[in-house]
C-alpha cells in the first residue's frame, strides 16, 4: 500500500486544530442542552472518530447510540439518494433529544434522508453536528447545527474518513491528489 | 441521572495508565502486522472509545470494520450465547488478517460465538485484543492475544463502556458502588 505521503496534496486541518475545535463544539452542545439529556446518533463508520473525541468533552448526561446507512444504486454520489439503513437504533427515540454526529455533509442527501425518517419517530428534538461541511456540494437544503469546519470541495482523508477503507487512523485531515493515488485492492 | 462521582468506588484506572497501555498494545500489533493484510473488527458500540485510541496510534495500514450483536429473547445483562448478528461485516474478510477489537472480555459467550462465526469465513488469522479482561467471569473460553488489563470481577463503567446506557465518556476505568447507584427509571 502506498505511503500517504505519496499523493497527499495537503493537511487541511491538523491535530491541534480539530482538538481545539472539537473541544469548542463540545462545550457549546454541552451549553445547549444544559439541564436536559441527550441521545448522541454516531453515523458509521466516517463519525466514529469525531463521535468518540466530541463525547470527551460533554459535560451533560448523554447516551449513545449508532447507526449505519448506504445509499441504494451505484457510488457514493450517483444514486436516488434513499437511504438503506443497515444498522437501525437500539434506543427508542420518541420525546429524546437526539444529535446526530457525521464526519462530513457534502450533497445532505443522506442526511435529508435520515433526518425525515428519524423525525417520524417524534423525538423531542432532532439536531446535527458535523465536523466538516462541504457546503459548495449541497444538492438538497439541510440545516445543520454545528459545523466543525467548513471545507473546499477537494478528495479528503484523515480522522476517521477513509480512502478505500485506509487512512481513517490519521490525526488529521488533509486533501488527497487523486492522480497520485493507487487505488487499493 | 446521578453525577459519577456520587457512585464512584474507586478508580480502577486512571487515564494515564489507560493511554500509556494502549500506546504499548498498538506497538505490539503494528509490530506482529508488519506486511499483514489487517482488518480492526470493532463490536459495537462498547468498543468504540478503545478502538478509536487504539486505532490511532497503530502504524501499519488497516481496515476497520464494524459488527452489532444482539441477544435473542429478553434483555438482560449477560448473554448466554444466543447471539444474533445485527450488522455484518462489509467487507470480506477471507485471506485478511482479523484482530476483533473489544472493550471487555467478561464470560466470553458473545466473543465466543464472534469468533466461531468470522472463522467460518476462512480469514488468514483470527486474533483478539481487548482492553479490559475478567478472567474470574469466564464461562466459555476466548484466546486473548492482546490484553490491556486484568480486572477483578468489579462492575466497572467509563472509557467506553456504560452503566445503564451511561457515563461512556469518562476518561478513566472507575468501579461503581452498586449501593449508592440508583438505575435511571424507565
Amino acid at each position: 500500500m502506498q505511503n500517504y505521503h505519496e499523493f497527499m496534496d495537503e493537511v487541511l486541518v491538523d491535530e491541534k486544530t480539530i482538538g481545539k475545535r472539537v473541544s469548542e463544539l463540545g462545550a457549546q452542545i454541552s451549553q445547549d442542552y444544559a439541564g436536559q439529556e441527550l441521545l448522541v446518533v454516531c453515523l458509521l463508520r466516517g463519525g466514529m472518530t469525531f463521535t468518540a473525541d466530541l463525547t470527551r468533552y460533554l459535560t451533560i448526561p448523554h447516551t449513545l447510540d449508532c447507526m449505519s446507512l448506504s445509499s441504494y444504486g451505484f457510488g457514493h454520489y450517483s444514486s436516488s439518494g434513499n437511504v438503506r439503513v443497515n444498522l437501525d437504533l437500539m434506543t427508542n427515540i420518541e420525546g429524546l433529544n437526539v444529535l446526530l454526529v457525521e464526519d462530513i455533509v457534502d450533497s445532505g442527501r443522506t442526511l435529508a434522508h435520515v433526518l425525515q425518517m428519524l423525525k417520524t419517530r417524534e423525538p423531542r428534538s432532532l439536531k446535527v453536528c458535523v465536523l466538516l461541511d462541504k457546503k459548495y456540494r449541497r444538492e438538497v437544503p439541510v440545516e445543520v447545527d454545528y459545523v466543525g469546519f467548513d471545507i473546499p470541495d477537494k478528495y479528503i482523508f484523515g480522522y476517521g474518513i477513509d480512502i478505500d477503507e485506509h487512512f481513517r487512523n490519521l490525526r488529521f485531515i488533509a486533501s488527497a491528489d487523486l492522480q497520485k493515488y493507487k487505488k487499493i485492492h | 441521572m446521578q453525577d459519577y462521582r456520587d457512585i464512584l468506588a474507586e478508580i480502577l484506572i486512571d487515564e494515564t495508565t489507560l493511554h500509556k497501555r494502549i500506546r504499548e498494545l498498538a506497538a505490539d500489533i503494528s509490530r506482529d502486522y508488519r506486511d499483514k493484510d489487517l482488518v480492526l473488527v470493532c463490536i459495537l458500540r462498547g468498543g468504540i472509545v478503545f478502538l478509536v485510541d487504539l486505532m490511532r496510534q497503530i502504524t501499519v495500514p488497516h481496515r476497520l470494520d464494524f459488527m452489532a450483536v444482539a441477544s435473542y429473547g429478553s434483555g438482560t445483562r449477560q448473554s448466554r450465547g444466543s447471539v444474533r448478528l445485527s450488522l455484518d461485516l462489509k467487507a470480506d474478510i477471507r485471506g485478511r488478517d482479523v484482530l476483533l477489537v473489544e472493550d471487555i472480555v467478561d464470560s466470553g459467550n458473545t466473543i465466543a460465538y464472534v469468533l466461531e462465526f468470522l472463522q467460518t469465513r476462512q480469514p488468514a488469522s483470527l486474533a483478539v485484543c481487548t482492553l479490559l479482561d475478567k478472567p474470574e467471569r469466564r464461562e466459555t473460553p476466548v484466546p486473548v492475544d492482546y490484553r490491556g488489563f486484568t480486572i477483578p470481577n468489579k462492575f466497572v463503567f467509563g472509557y467506553g463502556l456504560d452503566l445503564d446506557e451511561y457515563y461512556r465518556n469518562l476518561p478513566f476505568v472507575a468501579v461503581v458502588d452498586l449501593g449508592k447507584y440508583h438505575p435511571p427509571s424507565e
